[in-house]
C-alpha cells in the first residue's frame, strides 16, 4: 500500500470516527437529555436540597454521556438514567449502604394493615380524611430515610415497576418489595403523627356528626 | 408447585398481597384471588380501599411541575462539552 494509499485510508477512518461521534452526541442528546427534569426532580427528592441535586444531576448526565455506549438502543433512557443518578447520590451518602435489608415484604404489608385496624379501632384513620394529603406526604417523603425513600419515589412516584426498581437500585425484586412496604407504613406512621400535631384528636371520632365547622 | 383452590386464599394471604395486588404485580391468578377475596371479605375490603387512597395520594404528591433550572441545564451543557459533547 502507497503513502497515499494509507492516508486515504486514515482520513476515512476519522472521518468515520467523526461521524459516530457526531451521530453518538446527536443521540445522547435526543435520548438522554430531554430526561434532565426527571433526573433533577429524582435528584431533588433524594438530596433534599437545591445545590446537592444539582451536583448529582451534573455528575450523573457527565457519567451517563460517558458510558453512553453502554446505553442499549431502544431501552428505557429514564430508567437508566435514574440508575445512575441513584449510584451518584449514593456515593455521596456512603453510610446508607450499611443498611441489612429485612427482605420480607409479606410482613411489612401484615404490619401496615395491622396498623390501619388499629387506626380505625381507635378513629385515627378519619384524622387522615381532615389533613391535605399531598403536602403532608411531601413533607414525610422529605423526611424518609433511605433505602425506604428511593422505593417509594421510584415505585410510587415514577411509576416504575418491581423489577425496574430493582434494576436501579441494583437489589433483589424481594429487596425493593420490602423497602416499598416498609416504606409506605413510616410515611402512613408520620401522616397520623402530623394529623395529631396539627391538634386533629382521635376522640373526634364520637363527634363526626355534629362537628360542621 | 401442586394448584392450590384459588377461590380460597384466606385474609392473612390476601393482606400480605395488597400492595402487590393493587400495584399489580401479581400474576393474573393471584390477582384474580386476591381480588375474589376482597369482593367477599368485609374485614379487607376497608384496607384495600384505605391502601388505594393513600396510593393515589402518594402519587398525587410528586412534583409534576419541577424544572432542571436553566442554570443547571447550562452547567450540565458545559460540562459535558468539556468531556467532548458536540452538540
Amino acid at each position: 500500500m502507497g503513502t497515499n494509499d494509507a492516508d486515504a485510508g486514515l482520513v476515512r477512518e476519522m472521518s468515520a470516527s467523526s461521524d459516530t461521534t457526531r451521530e453518538r452526541d446527536l443521540r445522547f442528546e435526543a435520548e438522554a437529555l430531554p430526561f434532565i427534569d426527571d433526573v433533577y426532580r429524582f435528584a431533588l427528592s433524594l438530596t433534599r436540597d437545591a445545590a446537592d441535586a444539582d451536583d448529582v444531576v451534573q455528575e450523573t448526565f457527565l457519567r451517563a454521556y460517558r458510558s453512553w455506549h453502554t446505553f442499549q438502543p431502544g431501552s428505557d433512557a429514564r430508567r437508566w438514567l435514574f440508575t445512575i443518578t441513584r449510584n451518584v447520590f449514593l456515593r455521596s451518602r456512603e453510610r446508607e449502604r450499611r443498611h441489612v435489608d429485612l427482605e420480607d415484604g409479606d410482613l411489612e404489608a401484615l404490619n401496615t394493615f395491622a396498623a390501619h385496624s388499629d387506626m380505625v379501632r381507635d378513629g385515627s384513620d378519619q384524622i387522615l380524611s381532615r389533613i391535605d394529603l399531598a403536602p403532608a406526604l411531601r413533607r414525610a417523603l422529605d423526611e424518609l430515610d433511605e433505602p425506604f425513600k428511593s422505593a417509594v419515589l421510584l415505585v410510587d412516584l415514577e411509576d416504575q415497576s418491581y423489577e425496574a426498581a430493582s434494576q436501579i437500585l441494583g437489589v433483589p425484586i424481594g429487596t425493593v418489595r420490602s423497602r416499598l412496604f416498609r416504606g409506605r407504613r413510616i410515611l402512613q406512621d408520620k401522616l397520623i403523627t402530623y394529623a395529631r400535631d396539627a391538634g386533629f384528636s382521635t376522640a373526634q371520632r364520637g363527634q363526626r356528626g355534629s362537628k360542621d365547622d | 408447585m401442586t394448584e392450590c383452590n384459588r377461590d380460597d386464599i384466606d385474609c392473612r394471604t390476601a393482606v400480605e398481597k395488597l400492595w402487590d395486588y393493587l400495584d399489580e404485580e401479581l400474576t393474573p391468578e393471584r390477582m384474580d384471588d386476591v381480588r375474589r377475596h376482597l369482593e367477599r371479605c368485609g374485614e379487607c375490603l376497608p384496607h384495600h380501599d384505605y391502601a388505594r387512597v393513600f396510593l393515589a395520594a402518594l402519587s398525587a404528591a410528586r412534583e409534576g411541575e419541577t424544572r432542571a433550572p436553566d442554570a443547571l441545564r447550562r452547567r450540565v451543557i458545559d460540562s459535558l462539552r468539556a468531556a467532548g459533547f458536540t452538540s
